[in-house]
């Protein structure tokens, strides 16, 4: 999951189509319009529309397809089990129960991977509280760094036999392996704490302020929302 | 079974758009109680929640989820914007729906509050122990909030309009999820004892005891 984050993010980063010049909030706006009608909509040909449209978003990114699918696919198995506990043995009930969590998980893969996170964070910090939008900076940021450290500490396990024996032990010594990144982790905020406190922290991070500025690119973003509610008028009241 | 996020478009309407009012009212409540200077260790804690995450543990793209020891470690306050974080991050991954990040919090902040009430609870226990038992109370309590909210999904998800409504094959839900309920709860208990017993002799002022200590521990600590 955290490669595919990587990946996912290393694509945000250096892709270079029209989505990525384009501004973060134009993208949200889309991306919430099209998760909001694929859930709402009540005609089975306009989520196949919409779930068109999702896919051309994706396959237009840049992104690596494999990574692309991998992300898109996570809700399947889920839905396995959702259509095998709730089929009424027509196409429709199956075809309506699997496009709408792909088309909104499609949809957020192309909003993640088109748009870099600070920008992308940086308008959901202003409405939520305080806590949770910092806590999407900061999470995201020792992301990766503990991620490396924890590879290595799974490697060192692995070296000194800490992955051999019963499950029970294996799991306890996996859970004093994590204390480690626990201790490690508290250390490491201290200093990330005074730092933010010597670089001028006011109480709130709120990002760059980029994430709304408009260029030529946006005309893609355009684009995109006038499909979707053109989709959305022609095709609201059709089967 | 909290591991495993409910997606967008299935879930109904009344049951999921209701949570996001209430966990925005509750991340704002806690954002009173928690300390700023907090927030760079709930900041790594989520962190931490998200490389656990990473890690299969078997089939089914099974892994941990740590919200216990998270709970025990935070307090239910603290845990709270961590793990709305933590499904949110997930939710932009396609782990878990954008429109259900407030339901798939709820979920496993019921596990990390609960862990964070039992631990304090069980304070005669070696904190290992206690750490243990208090993540596996979290599991349980998360598991029948998930199951609670996969069964009204079942009977009131949507559906083709005009179509007829059958009643669900709950039977098959209800099998798998035990399993992976009663594995699930143990294995995070045995890990959790792992964290417990490692933080104990390592680091204990991390570890919240009786209320008192805890605010002193706490702050000597920072």
């Amino acid at each position: 999951m955290i490669g595919l984050l990587a990946q996912l993010d290393h694509g945000a980063s250096t892709g270079a189509t029209p989505w990525h010049r384009a501004s973060a909030l134009g993208k949200l706006i889309v991306a919430l319009g099209l998760v909001g009608l694929g859930i709402f909509s009540p005609s089975l040909m306009l989520l196949g529309v919409l779930h068109g449209i999702a896919w051309l978003l994706v396959l237009t990114s840049g992104l690596p397809k494999r990574v692309a699918l991998a992300a898109a696919a996570y809700p399947l198995l889920f839905l396995v089990l959702l259509v095998a506990a709730r089929w009424d043995g027509t196409p429709a009930t199956v075809l309506l129960l699997v496009l709408r969590p792909l088309t909104a998980s499609l949809t957020a893969v192309w909003l993640v991977g088109t748009t870099p996170y600070p920008d992308l964070f940086a308008p959901l910090s202003r409405i939520l509280p305080r806590n949770a939008g910092d806590g999407l900076f900061l999470t995201y940021r020792a992301l990766f760094s503990l991620l490396a450290r924890a590879e290595d500490l799974q490697q060192a396990l692995r070296l000194r036999g800490g992955m051999s024996g019963s499950p029970r032990r294996r799991l306890a010594l996996m859970g004093e392996g994590l204390g480690t990144l626990v201790v490690h982790s508290f250390e490491r905020s201290q200093s990330l704490y005074s730092t933010m406190l010597l670089r001028g922290h006011s109480g709130r991070i709120c990002g760059c302020r980029h994430y709304a500025r408009m260029s030529r690119a946006d005309l893609w973003v355009g684009g995109a929302a006038v499909a979707l509610v053109a989709a959305s008028v022609l095709l609201w009241t059709s089967p | 079974m909290s591991h495993l996020h409910l997606p967008d478009g299935v879930v109904p309407l009344w049951l999921w758009a209701p949570a996001w009012p209430i966990a925005l009212a509750l991340l704002a409540l806690s954002n009173r109680s928690v300390p700023p200077q907090r927030v760079a260790y709930q900041g790594a804690l989520g962190a931490l929640m998200l490389a656990a995450m990473a890690v299969p543990l078997g089939p089914l793209e099974f892994h941990l989820t740590l919200a216990g020891p998270v709970g025990i470690l935070l307090g239910a306050a603290g845990a709270l914007p961590v793990v709305f974080v933590v499904s949110a991050i997930l939710a932009f991954l396609g782990h878990g729906g954008l429109t259900v990040i407030g339901l798939n919090t709820f979920v496993l902040a019921a596990a990390a509050a609960t862990a964070s009430v039992a631990f304090r609870a069980l304070g005669r226990l070696r904190p290992a122990w206690g750490m243990a038992l208090a993540s596996a109370a979290g599991q349980l309590v998360a598991g029948v909030l998930w199951a609670g909210i996969v069964y009204a999904t079942l009977r009131a998800g949507p559906l083709p309009a005009g179509g007829a409504r059958p009643a669900p094959r709950v039977e098959l839900f209800t099998g798998l999820v035990l399993v992976l309920w009663i594995v699930g709860t143990l294995v995070e208990s045995v890990v959790a004892f792992g964290i417990g017993r490692f933080l104990m002799n390592v680091h204990p002022a991390l570890l919240p005891r009786a209320p008192k200590a805890r605010n002193s521990e706490v702050e000597a600590a920072a």
